[in-house]
């Protein structure tokens, strides 16, 4: 109580001295200012701690609220994307192992296929080669006893012109054999050796 | 001239201008308004001394409704008003921004926000532990708010000059005027006594009377004979008590010492001394304190005022001094 005695003396005392000099009114307080102060001030605390400050607070744990869920959010999203990324990498992985093996395989296919088409297509060949081969020397063969047989019968037919007499059997054939044996045949079947 | 010449001589130029722009065009330019102030003086010439001028009535409470009760004077007068002006704008805004919390702010809500944050977790978070800081975050934040919007209104020129008014097609309204009521040093006290008690008084819970007045003298004196102790006692006395005028007188101070330059800078000094020639060197400088007083001293005062407090309170109530 001693202090409000004080507290009411500041502004007397300030009045008191105030009615002499022109500026002191400037550092003299006036008891009725200072009330409308206090009153004008405290009901502005209570409007702005009964309805501005919780609002205010509320507002802001509301925003601080959402921001930490929004970063709990993206970091699981973060870490799903990177777990997701990750199996995509090893499916990934996995396929291009498949292809490979794939590809190794259709490979290694076609090449047996290319083999055994090379051995059936040689086979083929020299069946063929080698039936073309029995079929000249047989056509070789016909000619020759061909050939052989009419050179028989003109060397026959020239003998009885120029020795006048029929040779007989035993005679002509020791004859074609010993022309025969001059006659090289080797010309006609040297294509085929 | 072609173009590669013109290319070529450029840089040239540009180098002799730069050349005069740093320290020659400063010259320049004040040469040239020292030269304007003197030219006016001599067209001019001195008026003398201003007698009837006199500044202080700037500041000066002409009751506009005179009020009084139980012999104290309530009378309505300027810095009622703009404490009214003040409280008003204060709660608008806070309310206006508070019902309209977005989760994406806009720039004011933002600026709330910032001041917002500043009163709660610098000025009653960085001085009191948290359960005083839930108790007095209210007071804090109402005296940083309250005391800003007194300030920043006191920059506002409204018609409050009924000393001189000015004849509008026959109705006398009264001339546009800043006035503070910060300015005033009935205001700033009040506040300040309101922080000295309530600081007192949470020490004294806190603590015990005893162990409270104990706890303003400064450790280390444990040794010391009770004699010097009592004077130590006393000097921490007559601090407490300076806190009253320091406080206070701080925020009075600053506040009408920035009102008296913007008054003797626009104007004020050359009506004063009766030399009109002297307005056109201080106007200039009128801008200058002008943004100055803006843009930093009622934000500065306003917070010094609340974290004063907060230390204030934070000091009575901490175990130890």
């Amino acid at each position: 109580m001693e202090l409000l005695g004080y507290i009411a003396a500041i502004p007397l005392a300030a009045a008191a001295a105030g009615e002499e000099e022109g500026g002191s009114f400037l550092v003299s307080p006036g008891l009725g200012l200072m009330i409308w102060t206090l009153v004008l001030f405290l009901f502005t605390m209570w409007v702005l701690s009964k309805f501005a400050f919780p609002k205010i607070q509320e507002a802001l744990d509301r925003r601080a609220k959402t921001i930490a869920e929004s970063i709990d959010a993206a970091e699981r999203q973060r870490r799903e994307s990177d777990e997701l990324l990750a199996e995509y990498r090893a499916r990934l992985a996995e396929a291009r192992e498949q292809a490979d093996d794939i590809m190794a395989r259709a490979r290694k296919a076609a090449e047996t296929a290319e083999a055994e088409a090379t051995a059936a297509g040689r086979e083929k060949r020299e069946e063929l080669v080698s039936q073309a081969k029995r079929d000249i020397e047989a056509e070789t063969r016909r000619s020759l006893e061909q050939i052989r047989g009419e050179v028989a019968d003109l060397t026959v037919l020239a003998t009885e012109k120029v020795t006048r007499k029929s040779l007989t059997a035993e005679d002509q054939k020791r004859l074609v054999e010993e022309a025969l044996a001059e006659v090289d045949f080797s010309t006609l079947s040297g294509s085929e050796n | 001239m072609s173009a590669e010449q013109a290319v070529t001589e450029a840089p040239d130029g540009a180098a002799k201008s730069s050349g005069l722009s740093t320290k020659a065009k400063v010259l320049i330019g004040l040469g040239a308004y020292l030269g304007i102030a003197i030219l006016l003086l001599l067209i001019f010439g001195s008026d003398g001394k201003n007698e009837e001028f006199q500044p202080q009535n700037e500041f000066k409470l002409e009751p506009w409704i005179t009020l009084e009760l139980g012999g104290i004077d309530f009378s309505i007068n300027k810095a009622v008003l703009y404490l009214i002006l003040a409280s008003a704008l204060t709660i608008a805004t806070m309310l206006w921004i508070s019902k309209r919390m977005q989760q994406k702010p806009n720039r004011v809500q933002t600026a709330i926000e910032v001041a917002y944050d500043l009163t709660k977790n610098t000025i009653a978070g960085g001085a009191l532990d948290t359960k005083m800081a839930a108790r007095w975050f209210p007071f804090l934040a109402a005296l940083f708010f309250w005391i800003w919007f007194s300030n920043m209104i006191g920059f506002l020129p409204l018609p409050t000059n009924t000393e001189h008014t000015v004849n509008v097609f026959g109705a006398e309204i009264p001339s546009f005027a800043l006035y503070a009521a910060t300015a005033n040093l009935s205001i700033p006290l009040v506040l300040t006594l309101v922080v000295w008690i309530s600081y007192h008084v949470e020490g004294v819970r806190a603590k015990g009377l005893f162990k409270y007045l104990a706890s303003w003298l400064p450790p280390g004196l444990e040794d010391m004979n009770p004699a010097a102790k009592a004077f130590i006692f006393v000097i921490e006395a007559i601090s407490h008590f300076a806190r009253l005028i320091s406080l206070s007188v701080r925020l009075f101070a600053n506040i009408l010492a920035g009102h008296l330059l913007l008054l003797f800078m626009g104007g004020g000094l050359a009506v004063l001394l009766g030399i009109a020639a002297l307005g056109a060197l201080t106007f200039p400088l009128a801008f200058f304190f002008f943004i100055l007083e803006v843009g930093l001293i009622a934000t500065l005062q306003a917070f010094i005022f609340s974290t004063l407090t907060a230390i204030y309170l934070g000091g009575a109530t901490s175990a130890s001094h």
